[in-house]
Protein backbone atom coordinates (compact mmCIF):
# COMPACT_ATOMS: atom_id res chain seq x y z
CA UNK A 1 0.00 0.00 0.00
CA UNK A 2 1.24 3.50 -0.92
CA UNK A 3 -0.43 6.85 -0.23
CA UNK A 4 -0.21 10.26 -1.88
CA UNK A 5 -1.34 13.80 -1.11
CA UNK A 6 -2.77 15.90 -3.93
CA UNK A 7 -0.90 19.21 -3.54
CA UNK A 8 -3.69 21.06 -5.38
CA UNK A 9 -6.26 19.94 -2.82
CA UNK A 10 -4.21 20.03 0.40
CA UNK A 11 -4.80 23.24 2.39
CA UNK A 12 -2.62 22.41 5.39
CA UNK A 13 -5.27 21.24 7.88
CA UNK A 14 -2.54 18.92 9.37
CA UNK A 15 -4.90 16.18 10.55
CA UNK A 16 -3.02 13.50 8.56
CA UNK A 17 0.26 14.23 10.32
CA UNK A 18 -1.51 14.34 13.67
CA UNK A 19 -2.98 10.88 13.07
CA UNK A 20 -0.03 9.27 11.26
CA UNK A 21 3.15 11.27 11.96
CA UNK A 22 5.33 8.56 10.41
CA UNK A 23 3.50 8.70 7.09
CA UNK A 24 3.10 12.42 6.42
CA UNK A 25 5.51 15.36 6.61
CA UNK A 26 4.35 18.94 6.89
CA UNK A 27 6.15 21.70 5.06
CA UNK A 28 7.90 24.08 7.49
CA UNK A 29 6.75 27.16 5.61
CA UNK A 30 3.08 26.54 4.78
CA UNK A 31 2.22 23.33 6.67
CA UNK A 32 1.06 21.50 3.54
CA UNK A 33 1.46 17.74 3.65
CA UNK A 34 3.54 15.25 1.67
CA UNK A 35 3.27 11.48 2.03
CA UNK A 36 6.36 9.34 2.53
CA UNK A 37 7.81 7.70 -0.54
CA UNK A 38 7.40 3.99 -0.84
CA UNK A 39 5.30 1.43 0.94
CA UNK A 40 3.34 2.24 4.09
CA UNK A 41 5.22 0.23 6.74
CA UNK A 42 3.55 -2.91 8.06
CA UNK A 43 1.22 -2.12 10.94
CA UNK A 44 0.62 1.47 9.77
CA UNK A 45 -2.14 0.64 7.26
CA UNK A 46 -4.96 1.46 9.68
CA UNK A 47 -3.42 4.85 10.44
CA UNK A 48 -3.09 5.56 6.71
CA UNK A 49 -6.75 4.68 6.22
CA UNK A 50 -7.77 6.90 9.14
CA UNK A 51 -5.76 9.81 7.69
CA UNK A 52 -7.49 9.37 4.33
CA UNK A 53 -10.89 9.28 6.02
CA UNK A 54 -10.19 12.34 8.18
CA UNK A 55 -8.81 14.73 5.56
CA UNK A 56 -11.20 17.71 5.37
CA UNK A 57 -10.22 18.35 1.74
CA UNK A 58 -10.22 14.65 0.74
CA UNK A 59 -6.71 15.21 -0.63
CA UNK A 60 -5.17 11.84 0.30
CA UNK A 61 -5.52 8.69 -1.76
CA UNK A 62 -4.05 5.24 -2.10
CA UNK A 63 -1.74 4.85 -5.08
CA UNK A 64 -3.14 1.99 -7.17
CA UNK B 1 -36.74 34.76 -21.30
CA UNK B 2 -39.95 36.55 -20.33
CA UNK B 3 -40.43 38.01 -16.87
CA UNK B 4 -42.97 35.34 -16.09
CA UNK B 5 -40.67 32.46 -16.98
CA UNK B 6 -37.83 34.06 -14.96
CA UNK B 7 -40.21 34.10 -12.00
CA UNK B 8 -41.20 30.51 -12.62
CA UNK B 9 -37.58 29.52 -12.93
CA UNK B 10 -36.76 31.34 -9.68
CA UNK B 11 -39.62 29.63 -7.89
CA UNK B 12 -38.33 26.28 -9.13
CA UNK B 13 -34.73 27.01 -8.10
CA UNK B 14 -35.85 28.23 -4.69
CA UNK B 15 -38.40 25.51 -3.99
CA UNK B 16 -36.47 24.34 -0.93
CA UNK B 17 -37.21 27.14 1.49
CA UNK B 18 -36.36 27.59 5.14
CA UNK B 19 -36.79 30.68 7.30
CA UNK B 20 -33.24 30.92 8.62
CA UNK B 21 -32.20 33.65 11.04
CA UNK B 22 -28.98 32.83 12.83
CA UNK B 23 -28.88 36.19 14.63
CA UNK B 24 -31.82 35.37 16.91
CA UNK B 25 -31.56 33.81 20.39
CA UNK B 26 -34.00 31.12 19.18
CA UNK B 27 -31.44 29.89 16.68
CA UNK B 28 -28.99 29.24 19.51
CA UNK B 29 -31.62 27.67 21.74
CA UNK B 30 -33.03 25.42 19.00
CA UNK B 31 -29.79 24.78 17.14
CA UNK B 32 -29.99 20.97 17.32
CA UNK B 33 -33.61 20.85 16.11
CA UNK B 34 -33.16 23.42 13.33
CA UNK B 35 -29.98 21.68 12.17
CA UNK B 36 -31.63 18.26 12.16
CA UNK B 37 -34.55 19.61 10.16
CA UNK B 38 -32.40 21.37 7.56
CA UNK B 39 -30.06 18.39 7.18
CA UNK B 40 -32.91 15.96 6.59
CA UNK B 41 -35.21 18.17 4.47
CA UNK B 42 -33.18 20.87 2.76
CA UNK B 43 -29.37 20.67 3.03
CA UNK B 44 -29.33 23.70 0.72
CA UNK B 45 -32.26 26.08 1.22
CA UNK B 46 -33.38 29.55 0.22
CA UNK B 47 -34.13 31.83 3.17
CA UNK B 48 -36.06 35.10 2.81
CA UNK B 49 -34.12 36.74 5.66
CA UNK B 50 -31.64 39.63 5.14
CA UNK B 51 -32.73 40.35 1.60
CA UNK B 52 -32.83 36.66 0.71
CA UNK B 53 -29.89 34.26 0.73
CA UNK B 54 -28.97 30.61 0.35
CA UNK B 55 -28.06 28.51 3.36
CA UNK B 56 -25.89 25.40 2.99
CA UNK B 57 -26.13 23.02 5.95
CA UNK B 58 -25.30 19.57 4.52
CA UNK B 59 -21.73 18.31 4.89
CA UNK B 60 -21.24 17.31 1.25
CA UNK B 61 -23.00 20.46 0.00
CA UNK B 62 -20.84 22.74 2.17
CA UNK B 63 -17.78 20.77 1.05
CA UNK B 64 -18.60 21.28 -2.63
CA UNK B 65 -19.53 24.94 -2.31
CA UNK B 66 -16.60 25.99 -0.12
CA UNK B 67 -14.18 24.47 -2.60
CA UNK B 68 -15.77 26.04 -5.74
CA UNK B 69 -13.70 29.22 -5.80
CA UNK B 70 -14.41 29.75 -9.49
CA UNK B 71 -18.13 30.28 -8.77
CA UNK B 72 -18.11 31.45 -5.16
CA UNK B 73 -16.48 34.76 -4.18
CA UNK B 74 -15.31 36.17 -0.84
CA UNK B 75 -14.82 39.65 -2.27
CA UNK B 76 -15.93 42.65 -0.25
CA UNK B 77 -16.07 45.71 -2.48
CA UNK B 78 -17.46 48.59 -0.40
CA UNK B 79 -16.65 51.27 -3.01
CA UNK B 80 -18.11 49.33 -5.94
CA UNK B 81 -14.83 49.14 -7.82
CA UNK B 82 -15.55 45.62 -9.06
CA UNK B 83 -18.98 44.06 -8.65
CA UNK B 84 -20.03 45.51 -5.32
CA UNK B 85 -20.01 42.23 -3.40
CA UNK B 86 -20.43 42.20 0.37
CA UNK B 87 -17.72 39.83 1.59
CA UNK B 88 -18.40 37.27 4.31
CA UNK B 89 -21.09 39.01 6.38
CA UNK B 90 -24.82 38.39 6.03
CA UNK B 91 -26.48 40.85 6.36
CA UNK B 92 -24.01 43.09 4.50
CA UNK B 93 -21.87 45.08 6.92
CA UNK B 94 -22.42 48.82 7.16
CA UNK B 95 -18.71 49.59 7.52
CA UNK B 96 -16.77 50.55 4.39
CA UNK B 97 -13.80 48.32 5.28
CA UNK B 98 -12.60 45.07 3.78
CA UNK B 99 -11.93 42.62 6.58
CA UNK B 100 -8.55 41.44 5.33
CA UNK B 101 -7.85 38.58 2.94
CA UNK B 102 -10.89 36.55 4.00
CA UNK B 103 -12.81 39.21 2.07
CA UNK B 104 -10.63 38.90 -1.04
CA UNK B 105 -10.31 36.47 -3.92
CA UNK B 106 -7.07 35.17 -5.44
CA UNK B 107 -4.53 36.25 -6.51
CA UNK B 108 -4.58 39.06 -3.91
CA UNK B 109 -5.78 36.69 -1.20
CA UNK B 110 -3.04 34.18 -1.98
CA UNK B 111 -0.30 36.81 -1.81
CA UNK B 112 -1.33 37.83 1.71
CA UNK B 113 -1.43 34.22 2.85
CA UNK B 114 1.96 33.51 1.35
CA UNK B 115 3.34 36.44 3.33
CA UNK B 116 1.85 35.10 6.59
CA UNK B 117 2.28 31.31 6.23
CA UNK B 118 5.88 31.26 7.54
CA UNK B 119 4.63 32.83 10.79
CA UNK B 120 1.70 30.44 11.22
CA UNK B 121 2.76 27.00 9.95
CA UNK B 122 2.97 24.16 12.49
CA UNK B 123 6.77 24.53 12.60
CA UNK B 124 6.45 28.29 13.16
CA UNK B 125 3.79 27.95 15.86
CA UNK B 126 5.61 25.24 17.83
CA UNK B 127 8.42 27.71 18.53
CA UNK B 128 6.03 29.69 20.74
CA UNK B 129 4.99 26.86 23.03
CA UNK B 130 7.42 27.67 25.91
CA UNK B 131 6.20 31.28 25.94
CA UNK B 132 2.55 30.19 25.88
CA UNK B 133 3.16 27.90 28.86
CA UNK B 134 4.68 30.80 30.79
CA UNK B 135 1.70 33.08 30.14
CA UNK B 136 -0.73 30.30 31.14
CA UNK B 137 1.21 29.53 34.32
CA UNK B 138 1.27 33.20 35.29
CA UNK B 139 -2.45 33.74 34.49
CA UNK B 140 -3.40 30.84 36.75
CA UNK B 141 -1.03 32.14 39.46
CA UNK B 142 -3.16 35.25 39.77
CA UNK B 143 -6.08 33.14 41.04
CA UNK B 144 -4.66 29.82 42.21
CA UNK B 145 -4.45 30.76 45.92
CA UNK B 146 -8.02 32.10 46.05
CA UNK B 147 -9.83 28.98 44.84
CA UNK B 148 -11.95 31.03 42.43
CA UNK B 149 -11.55 32.26 38.86
CA UNK B 150 -13.41 33.10 35.69
CA UNK B 151 -12.06 30.87 32.92
CA UNK B 152 -12.93 33.53 30.33
CA UNK B 153 -11.62 36.68 32.02
CA UNK B 154 -8.70 35.15 33.87
CA UNK B 155 -7.34 32.66 31.34
CA UNK B 156 -8.96 32.13 27.94
CA UNK B 157 -9.18 35.84 27.08
CA UNK B 158 -5.60 36.55 28.08
CA UNK B 159 -3.42 33.86 26.53
CA UNK B 160 -4.60 34.01 22.88
CA UNK B 161 -4.42 37.82 23.02
CA UNK B 162 -0.86 37.95 24.39
CA UNK B 163 0.36 35.36 21.88
CA UNK B 164 -1.34 37.02 18.89
CA UNK B 165 0.22 40.39 19.75
CA UNK B 166 3.63 38.75 20.21
CA UNK B 167 3.36 37.15 16.77
CA UNK B 168 2.26 40.43 15.19
CA UNK B 169 5.20 42.29 16.76
CA UNK B 170 3.01 44.47 19.02
CA UNK B 171 4.17 45.07 22.64
CA UNK B 172 2.66 42.33 24.83
CA UNK B 173 1.67 44.79 27.55
CA UNK B 174 -0.89 46.26 25.11
CA UNK B 175 -3.02 43.11 25.31
CA UNK B 176 -5.68 44.74 27.44
CA UNK B 177 -6.21 47.52 24.88
CA UNK B 178 -7.27 44.78 22.48
CA UNK B 179 -9.14 42.19 24.56
CA UNK B 180 -12.18 44.18 25.59
CA UNK B 181 -13.18 45.60 22.18
CA UNK B 182 -12.60 42.33 20.33
CA UNK B 183 -14.52 40.24 22.82
CA UNK B 184 -17.34 42.65 23.71
CA UNK B 185 -18.06 43.89 20.21
CA UNK B 186 -18.92 40.34 19.15
CA UNK B 187 -21.56 39.76 21.82
CA UNK B 188 -22.94 43.26 22.48
CA UNK B 189 -26.11 44.01 20.47
CA UNK B 190 -26.01 47.34 18.59
CA UNK B 191 -28.91 48.59 20.72
CA UNK B 192 -27.12 47.99 24.05
CA UNK B 193 -26.51 51.02 26.31
CA UNK B 194 -22.95 49.67 26.68
CA UNK B 195 -22.30 50.14 22.96
CA UNK B 196 -20.94 53.71 23.26
CA UNK B 197 -18.27 52.57 25.70
CA UNK B 198 -17.36 49.61 23.47
CA UNK B 199 -17.10 51.96 20.46
CA UNK B 200 -14.61 54.02 22.46
CA UNK B 201 -12.53 50.94 23.20
CA UNK B 202 -12.64 49.97 19.51
CA UNK B 203 -11.33 53.40 18.56
CA UNK B 204 -8.50 53.03 21.08
CA UNK B 205 -7.63 49.65 19.57
CA UNK B 206 -7.74 51.00 16.01
CA UNK B 207 -5.48 53.91 17.07
CA UNK B 208 -2.97 51.52 18.60
CA UNK B 209 -2.98 49.34 15.46
CA UNK B 210 -2.30 52.38 13.26
CA UNK B 211 0.46 53.52 15.60
CA UNK B 212 2.12 50.06 15.58
CA UNK B 213 1.92 49.85 11.79
CA UNK B 214 3.52 53.30 11.39
CA UNK B 215 6.24 52.47 13.93
CA UNK B 216 7.07 49.19 12.24
CA UNK B 217 7.15 50.81 8.80
CA UNK B 218 9.61 53.41 10.14
CA UNK B 219 11.71 51.01 12.25
CA UNK B 220 11.12 47.40 11.22
CA UNK B 221 10.91 44.84 14.03
CA UNK B 222 10.06 41.13 13.67
CA UNK B 223 6.45 40.00 13.40
CA UNK B 224 3.56 39.51 11.03
CA UNK B 225 3.01 43.27 10.68
CA UNK B 226 6.55 43.61 9.37
CA UNK B 227 5.98 40.69 7.00
CA UNK B 228 2.86 42.41 5.68
CA UNK B 229 4.61 45.74 5.10
CA UNK B 230 7.32 43.94 3.10
CA UNK B 231 4.92 41.82 1.03
CA UNK B 232 4.28 42.36 -2.67
CA UNK B 233 0.53 42.06 -3.23
CA UNK B 234 -0.17 41.71 -6.96
CA UNK B 235 3.12 43.43 -7.69
CA UNK B 236 2.99 46.31 -5.21
CA UNK B 237 3.13 46.93 -1.45
CA UNK B 238 -0.30 47.02 0.20
CA UNK B 239 -1.76 50.35 1.40
CA UNK B 240 -2.28 50.98 5.12
CA UNK B 241 -6.07 50.65 5.03
CA UNK B 242 -5.81 47.13 3.59
CA UNK B 243 -3.10 46.18 6.11
CA UNK B 244 -5.26 47.43 8.99
CA UNK B 245 -8.02 45.16 7.68
CA UNK B 246 -5.59 42.24 7.64
CA UNK B 247 -4.31 42.99 11.15
CA UNK B 248 -7.92 43.23 12.38
CA UNK B 249 -8.64 39.86 10.77
CA UNK B 250 -5.66 38.26 12.53
CA UNK B 251 -6.75 39.77 15.86
CA UNK B 252 -10.42 38.86 15.38
CA UNK B 253 -9.50 35.35 14.30
CA UNK B 254 -6.84 34.89 16.96
CA UNK B 255 -8.68 36.06 20.05
CA UNK B 256 -12.34 35.31 20.52
CA UNK B 257 -12.51 31.98 18.66
CA UNK B 258 -9.92 30.24 20.85
CA UNK B 259 -11.51 31.80 23.93
CA UNK B 260 -14.88 30.39 22.82
CA UNK B 261 -13.52 26.90 22.22
CA UNK B 262 -11.69 26.78 25.55
CA UNK B 263 -14.56 27.99 27.69
CA UNK B 264 -17.06 25.63 26.07
CA UNK B 265 -14.72 22.65 26.42
CA UNK B 266 -13.99 23.42 30.09
CA UNK B 267 -17.71 23.77 30.79
CA UNK B 268 -18.42 20.44 29.04
CA UNK B 269 -15.64 18.68 30.94
CA UNK B 270 -17.09 19.93 34.21
CA UNK B 271 -20.50 18.57 33.18
CA UNK B 272 -18.88 15.19 32.37
CA UNK B 273 -16.51 14.40 35.25
CA UNK B 274 -15.69 10.85 34.12
CA UNK B 275 -14.68 12.17 30.70
CA UNK B 276 -12.61 14.88 32.36
CA UNK B 277 -10.71 12.27 34.38
CA UNK B 278 -10.27 10.14 31.28
CA UNK B 279 -8.97 13.05 29.20
CA UNK B 280 -6.48 13.93 31.91
CA UNK B 281 -5.29 10.34 32.35
CA UNK B 282 -5.11 9.52 28.62
CA UNK B 283 -4.03 12.93 27.36
CA UNK B 284 -1.10 11.55 25.35
CA UNK B 285 -3.47 9.80 22.97
CA UNK B 286 -6.79 11.50 23.67
CA UNK B 287 -5.99 15.22 23.65
CA UNK B 288 -5.59 15.43 19.85
CA UNK B 289 -8.88 13.72 18.90
CA UNK B 290 -10.69 15.43 21.81
CA UNK B 291 -9.55 18.83 20.50
CA UNK B 292 -10.94 18.03 17.05
CA UNK B 293 -14.17 16.85 18.64
CA UNK B 294 -14.59 20.03 20.69
CA UNK B 295 -13.89 21.99 17.51
CA UNK B 296 -16.56 20.00 15.66
CA UNK B 297 -19.18 20.09 18.37
CA UNK B 298 -18.85 23.74 19.42
CA UNK B 299 -17.74 25.26 16.07
CA UNK B 300 -16.64 28.62 17.53
CA UNK B 301 -16.89 30.38 14.12
CA UNK B 302 -20.21 28.92 12.94
CA UNK B 303 -20.07 29.92 9.27
CA UNK B 304 -19.09 32.36 6.54
CA UNK B 305 -20.98 34.29 3.89
CA UNK B 306 -20.10 34.20 0.19
CA UNK B 307 -21.42 35.64 -3.08
CA UNK B 308 -22.13 33.55 -6.18
CA UNK B 309 -19.84 35.01 -8.88
CA UNK B 310 -21.24 33.18 -11.95
CA UNK B 311 -24.40 31.24 -12.73
CA UNK B 312 -23.70 27.63 -11.82
CA UNK B 313 -25.07 24.34 -10.58
CA UNK B 314 -23.28 22.93 -7.54
CA UNK B 315 -24.37 20.09 -5.26
CA UNK B 316 -27.57 19.73 -7.29
CA UNK B 317 -28.64 23.34 -6.78
CA UNK B 318 -28.72 26.07 -9.45
CA UNK B 319 -27.38 29.45 -8.33
CA UNK B 320 -27.38 32.87 -10.04
CA UNK B 321 -24.59 35.42 -10.07
CA UNK B 322 -24.90 37.95 -7.25
CA UNK B 323 -26.88 35.73 -4.87
CA UNK B 324 -25.64 35.50 -1.30
CA UNK B 325 -24.80 32.20 0.35
CA UNK B 326 -24.24 31.22 3.99
CA UNK B 327 -21.92 28.25 4.48
CA UNK B 328 -22.75 26.79 7.86
CA UNK B 329 -19.70 25.04 9.26
CA UNK B 330 -21.65 24.45 12.48
CA UNK B 331 -24.62 22.68 10.87
CA UNK B 332 -22.48 20.67 8.46
CA UNK B 333 -20.52 19.48 11.50
CA UNK B 334 -23.68 17.71 12.73
CA UNK B 335 -24.42 15.79 9.53
CA UNK B 336 -25.20 12.16 10.44
CA UNK B 337 -24.00 11.06 6.97
CA UNK B 338 -20.45 11.82 8.12
CA UNK B 339 -20.62 11.84 11.93
CA UNK B 340 -22.35 8.93 13.71
CA UNK B 341 -24.30 10.28 16.72
CA UNK B 342 -23.55 13.85 15.60
CA UNK B 343 -25.09 15.51 18.65
CA UNK B 344 -22.91 13.66 21.12
CA UNK B 345 -19.34 14.49 22.09
CA UNK B 346 -17.08 11.48 21.54
CA UNK B 347 -13.59 12.46 22.68
CA UNK B 348 -12.02 9.60 20.72
CA UNK B 349 -14.02 10.17 17.51
CA UNK B 350 -12.24 9.05 14.35
CA UNK B 351 -12.73 10.22 10.77
CA UNK B 352 -13.51 13.68 12.17
CA UNK B 353 -13.73 15.67 8.94
CA UNK B 354 -15.14 18.72 10.65
CA UNK B 355 -15.41 22.11 8.95
CA UNK B 356 -14.62 24.29 11.96
CA UNK B 357 -11.61 25.91 10.28
CA UNK B 358 -13.45 26.26 6.98
CA UNK B 359 -12.36 24.55 3.81
CA UNK B 360 -10.57 25.23 0.57
CA UNK B 361 -8.32 28.18 -0.05
CA UNK B 362 -9.76 30.24 2.84
CA UNK B 363 -9.02 27.55 5.48
CA UNK B 364 -8.28 29.30 8.80
CA UNK B 365 -4.66 30.40 8.60
CA UNK B 366 -4.40 30.41 12.41
CA UNK B 367 -5.61 26.85 13.00
CA UNK B 368 -2.22 25.70 14.28
CA UNK B 369 -2.14 28.55 16.80
CA UNK B 370 -5.67 27.80 17.97
CA UNK B 371 -5.00 24.12 18.54
CA UNK B 372 -1.73 24.66 20.37
CA UNK B 373 -3.02 27.39 22.70
CA UNK B 374 -6.22 25.46 23.43
CA UNK B 375 -4.37 22.25 24.31
CA UNK B 376 -1.85 24.01 26.56
CA UNK B 377 -4.62 25.84 28.45
CA UNK B 378 -6.72 22.71 28.97
CA UNK B 379 -3.77 20.65 30.19
CA UNK B 380 -2.71 23.39 32.61
CA UNK B 381 -6.22 23.59 34.07
CA UNK B 382 -6.41 19.79 34.45
CA UNK B 383 -3.05 19.83 36.25
CA UNK B 384 -3.42 22.84 38.51
CA UNK B 385 -7.13 22.82 39.34
CA UNK B 386 -8.22 19.24 38.65
CA UNK B 387 -11.36 19.50 40.80
CA UNK B 388 -12.70 22.76 39.36
CA UNK B 389 -16.46 23.19 39.48
CA UNK B 390 -18.24 25.72 37.28
CA UNK B 391 -21.05 27.88 38.59
CA UNK B 392 -23.96 27.33 36.21
CA UNK B 393 -25.90 30.25 37.67
CA UNK B 394 -23.16 32.67 36.67
CA UNK B 395 -21.91 31.01 33.46
CA UNK B 396 -22.91 33.27 30.59
CA UNK B 397 -23.13 32.21 26.97
CA UNK B 398 -23.39 34.64 24.07
CA UNK B 399 -27.07 35.30 23.54
CA UNK B 400 -26.74 34.73 19.80
CA UNK B 401 -24.29 32.65 17.79
CA UNK B 402 -24.58 34.41 14.44
CA UNK B 403 -20.90 35.40 14.44
CA UNK B 404 -19.14 33.54 17.26
CA UNK B 405 -20.43 30.79 19.51
CA UNK B 406 -18.74 32.10 22.64
CA UNK B 407 -19.02 32.67 26.36
CA UNK B 408 -18.89 35.95 28.26
CA UNK B 409 -18.14 34.37 31.61
CA UNK B 410 -17.40 30.97 33.09
CA UNK B 411 -16.78 31.33 36.84
CA UNK B 412 -15.46 28.31 38.72
CA UNK B 413 -14.25 27.30 42.16
CA UNK B 414 -11.51 24.79 43.01
CA UNK B 415 -9.25 23.66 45.85
CA UNK B 416 -6.66 26.44 46.23
CA UNK B 417 -3.10 25.56 45.25
CA UNK B 418 0.34 27.17 45.41
CA UNK B 419 1.63 29.82 43.03
CA UNK B 420 4.41 28.64 40.77
CA UNK B 421 6.85 31.42 39.87
CA UNK B 422 5.89 35.02 39.18
CA UNK B 423 2.59 36.71 38.35
CA UNK B 424 1.12 37.91 35.06
CA UNK B 425 2.54 41.45 34.84
CA UNK B 426 6.06 40.27 35.68
CA UNK B 427 5.80 37.36 33.27
CA UNK B 428 4.59 39.55 30.42
CA UNK B 429 7.52 41.92 31.00
CA UNK B 430 9.97 38.99 30.99
CA UNK B 431 8.39 37.50 27.86
CA UNK B 432 8.75 40.84 26.08
CA UNK B 433 12.51 40.67 26.73
CA UNK B 434 12.57 37.08 25.45
CA UNK B 435 10.68 38.12 22.29
CA UNK B 436 13.01 41.05 21.66
CA UNK B 437 16.33 39.35 22.46
CA UNK B 438 15.57 36.10 20.64
CA UNK B 439 13.62 37.75 17.79
CA UNK B 440 10.89 35.16 18.30
CA UNK B 441 8.46 36.83 15.91
CA UNK B 442 10.70 36.30 12.87
CA UNK B 443 9.20 33.97 10.25
CA UNK B 444 10.26 30.32 10.45
CA UNK B 445 12.31 30.88 7.29
CA UNK B 446 14.59 33.16 9.36
CA UNK B 447 14.48 31.61 12.84
CA UNK B 448 13.77 27.91 13.39
CA UNK B 449 14.43 27.30 17.10
CA UNK B 450 11.87 27.37 19.91
CA UNK B 451 11.79 30.14 22.50
CA UNK B 452 14.28 29.59 25.32
CA UNK B 453 12.96 30.66 28.69
CA UNK B 454 15.70 31.17 31.29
Amino acid sequence: MKVQVDPERCQGHTLCAMIAPDLFTLDDVDGHSTAIDGEVPAGQEAKAAEAIRSCPEQAISVIP
Amino acid sequence: MSTESVTDDDAERKKNRYHFDRHTPEYREQFTEITGEMLSKCPVAWSDTYGGHWVAAGHSEVFELARSAEYVSNDHDPYNERRGYHGISIPAPNTPFRGGFIEMDPPEQRHYRQALNPYLSPAAVNRWRPLVDEVIRASLNEKIETGELDFVDDLANIVPAVLTLAMLGVPLVNWDIYVEPVHASVYTPPTSPDMARIQQSRIAMRDDMSRQLAEIRANPRPGMINGLTQAQIVGAPAPDNELLGVISLIIGGGFDTTTALTSHALEWLWQHPAERARLSAERDTLLDPATEEFLRYFTPAPGDGRTISADCEIAGQRFKEGERLWLSWAMSNRDPEVFPHPNEVDLARTGNRHHSFGLGLHRCIGSNVARMVFKRMVVAVLDRMPDYACDPARAEHYQTIGIIQGMKHLPATFTPGPRIGDGLAETIARMQVVCDEQRLAEPVTVRKGAAEIG
